[in-house]
C-alpha cells in the first residue's frame, strides 16, 4: 500500500502504480465457494467444459477480475474511495498465467465539493493482450482540507 | 413475447422490478472474500485497522456485491437466441459503507436487450440494473450487469 495520495498530488496522464496477479485453479474454487450456486463441473474450473461452450480454456470469473481492477484502485492508497467502476471482458482469462493490472488518470474535476479522479484501468497478460477494460471515478481528499 | 429485429424475449419485463433476495453480511464474508480476492487494504482485510478507520469497522470491498449479483435467479427473460451466455460488462457504483451485521435487500429489473454483430457473429447483450439497500432502507450499491448470449462455435 502506498502513502497518502491527495487530490493535488496527481495529474492527467499519470499512471496509477501497477499491480501483477496470476489466479490459480485454487484461488478460482475458493472465490467461487464464497459465492456458491456454481455446478460442477463448470467453465471455471474444467478444461474441458470450457471448451465444450466454445471457449478456448477454463476461465477466470468475471466477477474476481472485477474484484482484483478494483484494488488496483483501493490498494493504490488508502486514502482511495471507489466510487464508480465500470468494466469490460473483452477476453477470457485464463488461470495461471502472469496478469498485469493498470490504469491511468484521465480527468480530475471537483463535483459538489467532492475531489474526483477518473481513470481507465486494463487487465493484461504478459504478451500484450487486453482481457478486461474500464473505467473508475475515486474519490481522494484534498489536502487543503 | 414480442419480436423486434429478430430478438425475441419476453418485453413484459422490461423496466419490472423483482425483489431477487436477501443477503446478510457477516464478517467472515467479508474476510472470506478479500483472501479469495488477495485483497490487503485494511477497511477490507484487518479488523484491528478497519476498527480504527472512520468507519469504526470492516467494511466491505466494492465489488463484494458481485458474489450476490453472480448467483442470482432472475426472472427467465424467454431469449430465444443462442446457447452460450457470458458476462460482458458491469458498473458498480458504491453509494454507502457495507458493513458486518447489516441485511441487504436486492431488487431488479430487465433495463434493456439489443443485438450486435461481431467478428463471432450475431450476439444479444441482455442488461439487468441491481440495487442493494440495507436494513436501514439506505441504497448501498446500485449494479448494472450486461450478459451477452451467441452460439457456441463448437455446435
Amino acid at each position: 500500500m502506498n502513502d497518502e495520495i491527495y487530490y493535488e498530488d496527481v495529474e492527467i496522464g499519470d499512471d496509477i502504480e501497477s499491480i501483477e496477479r496470476t489466479v490459480s485453479l485454487e484461488q478460482v474454487r475458493a472465490f467461487l465457494a464464497i459465492r456458491g450456486g456454481v455446478k460442477e463441473p463448470s467453465r471455471f474450473t474444467d478444461e474441458a467444459f470450457a471448451r465444450s461452450e466454445g471457449l478456448p480454456y477454463a476461465i477466470v470469473p468475471g466477477a474476481l477480475n472485477s474484484a482484483m481492477l478494483a484494488q488496483l484502485l483501493t490498494s493504490w492508497s488508502p486514502t482511495v474511495y471507489l466510487k464508480k467502476f465500470e468494466v469490460s471482458f473483452r477476453r477470457p482469462v485464463p488461470h495461471n498465467t502472469e496478469l498485469e493490472l493498470k490504469g491511468v488518470i484521465t480527468a480530475k474535476q471537483v463535483v459538489d465539493h467532492e475531489p474526483q479522479i477518473d481513470c481507465d484501468v486494463f487487465i493484461e497478460s504478459e504478451e500484450g493482450t487486453v482481457h478486461v477494460i474500464g473505467h473508475a471515478t475515486v474519490v481522494l481528499p484534498m489536502q487543503s482540507n | 413475447m414480442a419480436t423486434e429485429e429478430d430478438i425475441t424475449y419476453d418485453r413484459s419485463l422490461l423496466g419490472a422490478e423483482h425483489h431477487i433476495g436477501t443477503f446478510p453480511i457477516t464478517r467472515e464474508m467479508i474476510l472470506d472474500f478479500a483472501k479469495s480476492t488477495a485483497e490487503t487494504h485494511p477497511l477490507y482485510s484487518d479488523e484491528v485497522q478497519a476498527k480504527a478507520s472512520k468507519y469504526g469497522s470492516l467494511i466491505a470491498p466494492p465489488t463484494l456485491c458481485n458474489i450476490f449479483v453472480d448467483g442470482l435467479k432472475r426472472p427467465d427473460i424467454k431469449l430465444t437466441f443462442g446457447d452460450v451466455g457470458l458476462f460482458a460488462s458491469q458498473a458498480i457504483e458504491n453509494v454507502s459503507p457495507i458493513r458486518p451485521g447489516d441485511t441487504l435487500e436486492a431488487k431488479t429489473y430487465l433495463k434493456e436487450v439489443y443485438e450486435k454483430t461481431g467478428r463471432s457473429g450475431k450476439m444479444v447483450f441482455v442488461v439487468w440494473e441491481t440495487r442493494f439497500t440495507n436494513q436501514h432502507g439506505d441504497t448501498a450499491v446500485f449494479v448494472r450487469d450486461s450478459f451477452v448470449r451467441r452460439n457456441n462455435p463448437k455446435k
